[in-house]
């Protein structure tokens, strides 16, 4: 009876795993192995053509290369900022709070209010900051312009928006270092590194590591930064898999081929999930 | 908890459950039954347009409908989603015959044959617009306006520089270099936050330099995508874009609503564009600058005839839902937009988006500000270039939607990433594809 009943409240649960995790996600990989355009009721199987067609595909190779660009950005410079703003702020007493509200910030605006505030009043040739310094006769062009820059100007908006939220979540943690530790270390005459590195990081650790995985895991999910500020353009030079898919499923309507490439962006996703989980096992027996 | 308060909730989460599972009240407040339109997400002041001379002007011709009209930014990915799961609104917007063609195969739209013989479309509508809608013979969508790409220009640009309309394309280059020496743009334009903006210069050089007659022959699979004369015209597109003449490296940073104040801030003569870029000419050739604006057909490279030939498009289409329970007054509303009286009120405060294509186009301009002025008497000459056959092609509506996407990056050569050669051997594979699949839109023939 009392199984019974446990299996009666984890339903809720199960039921919407099942809906919007498994059967969505079953789907998916149908999908892949047909010619579906998103609409037809009769989708062929036509096996592993899409997967054959995105290998010889260069756009495709360009975008998982510019993702696994986008994640190595993403996993040094924000981790950087957010941990060297989070250490200066810890010795703020009085000023700490604004600090952290004015950081996070930029990321509790929505991405279309601060894309339109990048393309607009900064990297604008007309009436932003850009067209302000070619009026006063500087010869500086719109990063986004450039195949060479695209990518990286779009990263600069994205870490601009996400660097204040590590900062908050790195404080959080370094906040929970037992002073005990801190005052013996500063006794022992550790200088700031080494009080970081030996007391500091091993405290923070498990956020650090969830933090990791998790960046990993959005980097190759991309797509609202990328999408707003350049649409993958320009001539790809800013293309993920995230904005490519997209493009074959409400563009070209070749939704099977989109599907191919999300079961990718899930299967970096999946790498990154496995490694997280490794590590934890090796945390726990260690 | 009382048991009549757990009875209550019990009753509410029951007829909760029950009214989500019901089909979706039709009617209105009013007791009307109502009929529903999704449409892009115009300005607010074309917004009111709309509703001023469709919504309330059919909401007061009858008493038993209230049209709604829903506008959506993200109306294509919106209508695609809810047909498919065989929702969405009675009038299907569409951005183009080859976004009607996977829907009307999935049987999600109506087969408007009835209505047109009803109303009679097939004599009103410009030919090759009307054959653009059908999908095996068959009527599935009506084109709300026709749409060509030529030349805005600042008349005041060419005044003060002493430069005359150009009438060939070694005018315009002329002009444009003359201009580059002056510091200014040699035309603007950009694709910044809309990339199927592309789409207006493959067909431009496609129309212009490789000939509407070339691109019928590749169309209809009697020439490759791969023809030295298509290879060519789109070697001449990266010629030009290197050069800078479109707009030079601030192509991906303009808009056309920035690439319209640029023009009329006179830092460039020319704006190569399409005619819908009059909607977004309002804000700046305001007041007394609104007579600066010119607009002119796009000279042809070896043009034996001497008359203009004009890339064939059409802005949106609308389709009817196959799942509408009110499919004939559906038609009856899209009946209505497609007359004069439709194309003279909404041009009046809505130039650019509805130059309806009627053979027979009587356009009033006694009434009409300048751009609405300048806009109609730009279709009124498209649509007597058309009936000659004086016309090339759209990529976005007359090439089936994945080869259109290789189209879309002519970017590609323009950047040095591929040549003219290799990206028309990736649109002939993908061409062969979809046409063997029946997904090419019909490709109506122009003059010889």
């Amino acid at each position: 009876m009392r199984k019974a009943l446990n299996y009666f409240l984890l339903s809720p649960a199960l039921l919407i795993s099942l809906l919007i995790v498994f059967i969505p996600g079953l789907l998916t990989i149908i999908v892949s192995f047909t010619d579906w355009n998103g609409v037809s009721t009769t989708p062929e199987f036509i096996g592993l053509q899409n997967f054959n067609e995105l290998f010889v595909d260069s756009i495709f190779w360009q975008a998982l290369f510019n993702n696994v660009k986008w994640t190595l950005i993403f996993i040094t410079i924000p981790i950087v900022i957010g941990l060297l703003t989070a250490m200066l702020l810890l010795k703020r007493k009085r000023t700490k709070s604004v600090y952290q509200l004015i950081f996070l910030f930029p990321y509790i605006l929505a991405p279309t209010t601060n894309a339109i505030l990048w393309l607009n009043i900064i990297f604008n040739p007309v009436s932003g900051v850009v067209g302000y310094l070619q009026e006063a006769g500087i010869p500086i062009d719109s990063p986004l312009s450039s195949m060479n820059t695209a990518l990286y100007a779009v990263a600069a908006v994205d870490v601009w928006h996400y660097w204040g939220f590590l900062t908050v979540v790195f404080l959080a943690a370094l906040r929970q270092t037992p002073l005990d530790q801190i005052e013996a270390a500063h006794l022992e005459g550790c200088n700031g590194w080494q009080l970081f590195r030996y007391v500091y990081f091993p405290t923070i650790k498990p956020t650090f590591n969830i933090l990791f995985i998790m960046i990993i895991i959005f980097s190759f999910l991309t797509f609202d930064y990328v999408y707003l500020l350049t649409g993958g353009g320009p001539s790809h030079a800013t293309e993920m898999l995230s904005t490519y898919a997209y493009t074959f499923a409400f563009s070209a309507f070749q939704v099977g081929k989109a599907a191919a490439i999300a079961l990718f962006m899930s299967f970096f996703g999946l790498l990154a999930s496995c490694f997280y989980i490794w590590m934890s096992r090796n945390e726990l027996k260690n | 908890m009382s048991k009549k308060f757990v009875g209550f909730i019990a009753i509410f989460m029951v007829m909760l459950f029950v009214s989500g599972c019901s089909s979706k009240s039709e009617n209105t407040s009013g007791g009307k039954e109502k009929i529903t339109m999704w449409f892009w997400g115009a300005p607010p002041e074309h917004q009111e347009t709309m509703k001023k001379v469709l919504v309330d002007k059919y909401n007061k011709s009858q008493d038993k409908y209230e049209l709604t009209v829903e506008f959506r930014n993200s109306v294509d990915k919106d209508i695609s989603v809810a047909l498919s799961s065989g929702q969405g609104p009675d009038i299907v917007y569409g951005s183009g015959p080859s976004f009607v063609i996977p829907l009307a195969e999935a049987g999600k739209i109506e087969n408007l044959d009835k209505y047109a013989e009803q109303y009679g479309w097939k004599d009103r509508i410009v030919e090759p617009i009307y054959q653009s809608g059908t999908v095996n013979g068959s009527l599935y969508s009506l084109g709300n306006s026709l749409n060509t790409i030529g030349i805005f220009y600042n008349k005041k640009v060419l005044k003060d520089n002493n430069w005359a309309e150009p009438k060939t394309i070694e005018d315009l280059v002329k002009i444009m270099d003359e201009a580059m020496e002056k510091g200014m743009y040699a035309s603007v334009t950009g694709n910044k936050g809309w990339k199927p903006v592309n789409e207006n210069y493959s067909s431009l050089f496609l129309t212009h330099f490789a000939g509407g007659a070339k691109v019928y022959e590749a169309l209809t699979g009697d020439t490759q995508w791969t023809d030295p004369e298509i290879i060519a015209a789109l070697d001449k597109s990266a010629e030009w874009y290197k050069k800078g003449y479109l707009a030079g490296k601030d192509y991906p940073n303009l808009t056309f609503n920035e690439s319209t104040q640029l023009l009329a801030d006179e830092k460039a003569p020319f704006f190569f564009g399409p005619s819908l870029v009059y909607q977004f000419a309002s804000h700046s050739f305001s007041g007394d600058k609104a007579k600066d604006l010119g607009f002119m057909p796009f000279p042809t490279m070896n043009n034996e005839t001497g008359e203009p030939q004009y890339t064939l498009g059409v802005t949106a289409t609308f389709s009817i839902n196959a799942k509408s329970k009110n499919k004939d007054e559906a038609a009856k509303i899209l009946d209505s937009m497609m007359t004069n009286e439709f194309m003279n009120e909404m041009t009046k405060s809505w130039p650019g988006y509805w130059g309806v294509p009627l053979k027979d186009l009587q356009i009033d301009t006694s009434n009409m500000p300048e751009l609405s002025k300048g806009y109609a008497e730009a279709i009124q000459s498209m649509v007597e270039g058309v009936n000659k056959g004086h016309f090339g092609y759209y990529t976005g509506v007359f090439l089936p939607p994945a080869t259109q996407q290789i189209f879309l990056d002519i970017e590609s050569i323009w950047n040095g990433q591929m040549t003219s050669k290799e990206l028309m051997e990736k649109a002939q594979k993908e061409f062969d594809k979809e046409k063997e699949k029946g997904l090419v839109p019909p490709t109506p023939e122009p003059a010889k």
